[in-house]
């Protein structure tokens, strides 16, 4: 057996079956289990179809970027795009960035663990085993832990169809998803629209993957199915919480989309939403592992020690890092019971900001250097 | 670092020197020397017609003694010749130079021939044709398909398989391992059929192995496994030439050594361990059945007695109301927490099996009996077990059973521990998190640098149709994606589709 550790070594290229795996569930992670209270009223399905179909506009304009030749050279094609110097200047960005997401969406599942499985147990634990377990699965390699999506989706994809039997609720009418069209409050609306857009967001982080993603051609394919699915399944939870609570009700209830299932019933075992939730750690496992490989490669890059190998002590370390930032922010800044406090506030527009610029950016600099080779 | 750099240039030179110093020439002393302490060695000095000398020299357990003395001695006593080694017309006779060549002839069942005249010496192969018979197999067996296994010697197993694929692209490659054992490999694969880069790698990995005792193919699949931490087996042992056949029909590689009747075959993956040679006798409809409920009782094995712990510490609110009471009702008198029940028992159980195993057989159905009825019952009497729980270890060591190959029986045990512990932890995200990191485990193994959890990661659709699903074999016209083989088209319109 080997003993050396490479995090980064390539074997094989991914192809649309992975991207249309990640860019889905990365849309799925956290936001759309609160979603629903913030959009409320059913025109807010035109919303959500709206804001899918400029995700995606912006995955084709990313896919500009992902079909390049700069993409397939990965560190070095950044380093032909913009310069070394701003390239770390990005990466030390970026730090920040990963760093959010990272904490924020498994402080996100760790609260739902102990809301609804073990209320009281000290949170710190449930965050010292996702990491340790990120960690595991990181510690495999960058190829590895993308093949793992494929397993995260075809483990989790069929949950939408536990909802199916909310669309048949005995009180509800299809009327109740009257009026499909806004009268005049979508625009009043913008911050769940929001919402939805730093929902989807998400795939913008496939640039850090350049050399095990592809081929070319399909590259837009995969995006395009995994973000219409996103959206299809984002209709789908929205449609099933209005029929189940109502508008008026809906805005008062945390966590609808979890919630709901509680109340579904089996012959063997009741109280489903715990299995579920127990379910869905595979891909936020799954996320903590593809971020905390993408930090690290960012601090690498940031750092300057790109052409260094990676080692154990380092990785660790990084690790260790995120670990101790998340029990800081978990034990003195994070107000739990309240769904959108000010780190998830703050990722919300992290998340939005990321998912608008990163394909622009990237768009412009490639047609400014079209245009100065010329 | 300095000392280490210096120690290995010296072992380097060494080795160097050794190549460089010419072999000794083959003396009778020396060879007295040599045997000497070797009671079954034999040393024996006789006379040609014409009155020339000759000397035998061999190890008589190793040898055919009524061969030796029609097929050598008689000729030799009754030839008129000078260059009388000529009249051996019935046993291979090779011409030695070296003590070296001397020792490993005799040792591998050769009888020396010193022809004191000429003073030559020879080597005339008499091995031992000591083996069984060609029996059924008794770690695969199937109702319907032939019967017969593999023995412990090498060249009747590359029969069996040469009699199944009589055909010229079947190459045999040899190799010896074991520095002691000095045992024979043999790897056998499809030229033109099987990945050139899997054949280079298993050749390589094979020359690799340095130990001095390699006595069976666990031994060498030891020092071949990419990932030797794994509970999880990375070649898969068979006993049955039929399964070799198929595999090396399909692009995979088979290993076979001597004196052992496991041949391996890889690159294999986790769901070829689930996979039985039944499945490709009963119709695709009932063995698409069967193969699902290996996978299923795969589960239920590592997870049913976890779950018992994590409902009955953590979880009473996902029981429904009638099931609870039973439970309740059964679990009131005990002493213990569900984790140290189930632990106990779970001991109990695992003592009980291995206890059976190692026992002539006529005993080991008396401790099934005892461990699996007068135990069970007297737990609960006793009260140190619930009734709930009896059924349920019941049922998972059975449903462990159902997976074909024994290794991952073994592995489920371990992982049905494992589970258990972080069942009572976490309770049932503690399965979870055991389940998404077995998965997580098994998508980075490999098997001679394959996938080892193809075709689902890496994602092969195709060959899905042999995976949960034994498809109708006419629909299998393709072999396995992950194993990227030359030829792809397992019918001969391969030149009119490629």
């Amino acid at each position: 057996m080997s003993s050396r550790f490479h995090l980064f070594d390539r074997t094989a290229v991914m192809g649309s079956g992975y991207i249309l795996a990640m860019v889905n569930r990365m849309q799925m992670l956290y936001y759309v289990l609160i979603l629903p209270k913030h959009l409320v009223h059913p025109y807010m399905m035109a919303g959500i179809l709206g804001v899918g179909f400029l995700s995606q506009i912006n995955l084709s304009i990313l896919s500009k970027y992902l079909t390049s030749n700069y993409f397939v050279l990965g560190y070095h094609g950044f380093v032909q795009l913009f310069s070394e110097k701003m390239v770390r200047f990005f990466a030390f960005l970026g730090i920040f960035f990963i760093l959010m997401k990272v904490i924020v969406t498994t402080l996100g599942y760790v609260e739902i663990v102990h809301q609804f499985m073990f209320p009281s147990m000290k949170t710190n634990w449930l965050i010292f085993v996702l990491i340790a377990s990120g960690f595991y699965i990181a510690s495999q390699g960058m190829e590895k832990t993308i093949r793992l999506s494929i397993i995260g989706f075809l483990a989790t994809i069929w949950v939408i169809l536990v909802y199916i039997p909310y669309f048949m609720p005995p009180i509800a009418k299809t009327h109740h998803l009257y009026p499909l069209v806004p009268g005049e409050g979508l625009l009043h609306s913008w911050y769940g629209l929001l919402m939805v857009w730093s929902a989807l967001s998400g795939p913008e982080y496939l640039v850090c993957l350049g050399p095990w993603i592809g081929p070319k051609e399909k590259i837009l394919r995969g995006m395009s199915i995994g973000n219409a699915l996103s959206v299809f399944e984002y209709l789908v939870l929205f449609a099933a919480c209005i029929l189940y609570y109502g508008s008026p009700y809906l805005e008062k209830i945390s966590f609808p989309v979890v919630n709901m299932i509680r109340y579904l019933q089996s012959p063997v075992f009741e109280r489903v939403d715990i299995i579920l939730i127990s379910l869905n750690m595979i891909y936020f496992l799954y996320f903590i592992a593809l971020f905390l490989l993408c930090l690290y490669g960012a601090i690498r890059i940031a750092a300057g020690r790109i052409n260094i190998n990676t080692n154990r002590k380092g990785f660790l370390v990084c690790v260790i890092a995120v670990f101790i930032g998340m029990l800081v922010i978990n034990g003195w800044y994070w107000r739990e019971g309240q769904e959108l406090n000010v780190w998830m506030t703050l990722q919300l527009w992290l998340g939005a900001i990321t998912y608008l610029l990163v394909p622009s950016v990237l768009a412009i600099a490639m047609k400014w250097k079209r245009g100065q080779s010329r | 670092m300095f000392f280490k750099k210096k120690k290995t240039a010296a072992i380097e030179q060494k080795n160097e020197e050794k190549n460089m110093v010419p072999s000794e020439a083959v003396k009778l002393d020396l060879l007295k020397q040599a045997t000497a302490k070797i009671d079954d060695a034999e040393i024996v000095q006789r006379q040609t017609n014409n009155g020339a000398t000759f000397s035998l020299v061999y190890i008589q357990t190793l040898i055919d003694k009524e061969r030796l003395n029609e097929a050598i001695i008689q000729p030799l006593l009754q030839s008129e010749d000078q260059a009388f080694i000529q009249c051996i017309s019935t046993c291979s006779v090779l011409r030695i130079h070296s003590m070296e060549e001397a020792k490993e002839c005799m040792l591998f069942g050769a009888v020396l021939i010193h022809d004191q005249g000429n003073n030559e010496w020879w080597a005339a192969k008499l091995e031992n044709p000591l083996s069984r018979a060609i029996e059924n197999s008794e770690t695969e067996t199937i109702v319907y398909g032939p019967k017969d296994s593999f023995t412990e010697r090498i060249e009747q197993n590359v029969f069996m398989i040469r009699r199944r694929l009589p055909v010229i692209e079947l190459k045999v490659e040899k190799f010896q391992v074991g520095s002691n054992t000095k045992t024979q490999v043999q790897m056998l694969y499809m030229d033109g059929i099987a990945n050139p880069d899997i054949v280079e790698i298993a050749r390589k990995n094979i020359s690799k192995v340095n130990f001095d005792m390699i006595l069976e193919s666990s031994n060498l699949s030891a020092f071949m496994d990419d990932h030797t931490h794994s509970l999880f087996p990375q070649f898969m042992q068979t006993d049955r030439p039929d399964s070799c056949a198929y595999s090396l029909g399909l692009g995979k590689i088979v290993i076979l050594l001597n004196d052992t009747p496991f041949a391996l075959i890889a690159p294999i993956t986790f769901f070829h361990l689930f996979q039985s040679p039944e499945d490709y006798v009963h119709r695709w409809v009932i063995a698409s059945f069967l193969r699902t409920l290996r996978y299923l009782s795969f589960f239920i094995a590592i997870t049913l007695i976890p779950l018992y712990v994590a409902l009955n510490t953590f979880h009473y609110q996902m029981i429904p109301l009638q099931i609870l009471y039973v439970l309740m009702e059964s679990r009131t008198k005990l002493p213990f927490t569900p984790f140290w029940e189930a632990l106990i028992m779970l001991v109990i159980i695992e003592i009980i099996k291995e206890a059976s195993l190692r026992m002539p057989t006529k005993t080991s159905q008396t401790i099934g009996i005892i461990g699996g009825i007068v135990i069970g019952q007297a737990a609960v009497e006793a009260g140190f077990a619930s009734k709930v729980l009896i059924v349920l270890v019941g049922i998972s060591a059975i449903a462990s059973f159902l997976v074909p190959n024994y290794l991952v029986t073994k592995a489920t045990t371990v992982l049905q521990f494992l589970f258990l512990i972080l069942a009572s932890f976490l309770g049932i995200l503690g399965i979870a998190l055991g389940l998404i990191l077995l998965l997580a485990h098994l998508n980075g193994l490999s098997s001679l640098k394959q996938p080892f959890f193809a075709p689902v990661s890496p994602l092969y659709w195709r060959d899905w149709n042999d995976l949960f699903v034994r498809a109708p074999l006419p629909w299998a016209k393709l072999r396995p994606e992950y194993l990227k083989t030359v030829k792809k088209w397992r019918v001969s319109k391969e030149e009119g589709n490629e």
